[in-house]
């Protein structure tokens, strides 16, 4: 009964009201700022001290800024003070990842420029190289060059002293051809007939000079040749007459080679005799080809045939 | 008489203060957070960010839930949430690809360079 006058006047209805309007809503909250929105404040904090992210985003990040305030606010609705968290929460984290972006993309032109340098510098390098190795190629072609030419000029050397001993030696051949000799293992051989000297003498009649003088050119030319002179008779008369006659006729040819300028120590003069005669003596002709003066022009000397 | 009209006048105001009159669905927000998704998904954020991408999925999901069960302030804040965290996504996905660019770069360079030292230790 004492109550129902509570409830009528005016003014203590509006604090019921409130306090009942209070209970319902089941909020107990206190006038402080939400813990989770310590963490929200904190991560937005790092960023705006991050000297590369912190001018990168500034609308994002004023946005975030807002909603961490908002965030922060006490109110008695947990769940809205959840929800606010997250949302702050989130905006933090777009704004740096935004602020990242833009900071990479401020940083790719320093970038681009490195790598255009470093494939410039490469691909100097490389033309450096190849101008190189092509001077090195053009070394080496102009030595293998000089080598070749060298060898040429070694060919045309070695063929002109070829041709020149050939055309000696043609030359000589030439020379031995004119002397009317005889080539044999002895050496060359000229003879002189039996016209060159009278019968039984062994005065040279004037028609010997003919070929003496040729051999007289020959040795002159090669000095390096000995003579040995050998006179040969048919088997007329004894052999003693023979051997000395022979002997005499040889010392005549010796004796007139000697008088041409022929150095004496190159001739040897002996006489044969009847011996190694050349022909059958029982003919006329055939004693006249016995009767003869041979010249040996020997062999030059060699250290194996010693 | 008057007794029971306050009391009626009472009831009604702890009524009110009790149970907020139930907003419409949040549509807006619910489209938001769709088209928000969609544009992580196009960007390839399913590769870069599929963390914070799958969270806005479910969140959707579960904002769409909530409509189902007239608690339209939740699905609300839900939907707010899930596109907040495909924008993330989104954001997070950019910065991935923009520096994945940049090391590219930077590698390249370190192999002209690696190249040219190893050519130069040759000669």
């Amino acid at each position: 009964m004492n109550t129902i006058p509570l409830f009528v006047k005016p003014g203590r209805l509006l604090i019921v009201v409130a306090a009942a309007a209070a209970l319902l809503a089941g909020c107990a909250a206190a006038p402080v700022k939400p813990e989770g929105a310590a963490q929200a404040r904190s991560k937005l904090t790092q960023l705006q001290a991050d000297p590369d992210l912190a001018s990168r985003a500034p609308i994002a990040i004023e946005e975030a800024d807002r909603a961490v305030r908002i965030a922060e606010t006490p109110q008695p609705d947990v769940a809205l003070t959840m929800h606010r968290i997250y949302m702050a929460e989130r905006k933090v984290d777009i704004a740096r990842a935004l602020a990242e972006t833009r900071f990479a993309e401020d940083q790719r032109g320093a970038l681009s420029q490195q790598r255009d340098n470093a494939r410039l510098d490469a691909r100097t390098r490389e033309a450096d190289a190849a101008k190189k190795q092509a001077a090195m190629a053009m070394a080496e072609n102009a030595r293998q060059k000089a080598v070749m030419d060298q060898a040429r000029d070694a060919a045309d050397a070695a063929r002109l002293a070829a041709a020149s001993s050939e055309a000696k030696s043609a030359q000589m051949q030439r020379e031995i051809a004119a002397l009317q000799a005889k080539v044999t293992d002895r050496g060359l051989v000229l003879t002189l007939g039996d016209v060159l000297f009278a019968s039984g003498k062994a005065a040279l009649q004037s028609g010997a000079s003919g070929n003496l003088n040729k051999l007289v050119a020959f040795l002159n030319k090669y000095p390096e040749r000995s003579v040995a002179i050998e006179g040969y008779t048919d088997s007329v008369g004894s052999e003693e007459y023979n051997q000395a006659l022979s002997q005499r006729r040889a010392e005549a040819v010796r004796s007139y080679l000697v008088g041409q300028g022929i150095g004496p120590q190159r001739l040897i003069a002996s006489g044969m005799g009847e011996s190694s005669p050349i022909a059958p003596n029982d003919s006329a002709a055939g004693r006249q080809q016995n009767r003869r003066v041979e010249m040996i022009i020997e062999n030059p000397m060699t250290a194996s045939s010693q | 008489m008057r007794p029971a009209r306050t009391l009626a006048l009472l009831i009604s105001i702890i009524m009110l203060a009790a149970c907020a009159s139930t907003p419409p669905a949040p549509t807006e927000g619910l489209q938001s957070a769709r088209q928000a998704i969609a544009n992580a998904e196009r960007a390839d954020a399913g590769h870069y960010a599929p963390g914070d991408l799958g969270e806005a999925r479910t969140k959707l999901a579960s904002a769409n839930a909530a409509v189902e069960e007239e608690k339209m302030i939740v699905a609300q804040r839900l939907a707010d949430e899930s596109r907040a965290s495909a924008e993330l996504a989104a954001a997070r996905t950019g910065a991935a690809k923009a520096i994945a660019v940049n090391d590219d770069m930077k590698r390249s360079t370190a192999t002209l360079i690696e190249e040219m030292k190893r050519n130069s230790g040759e000669k």
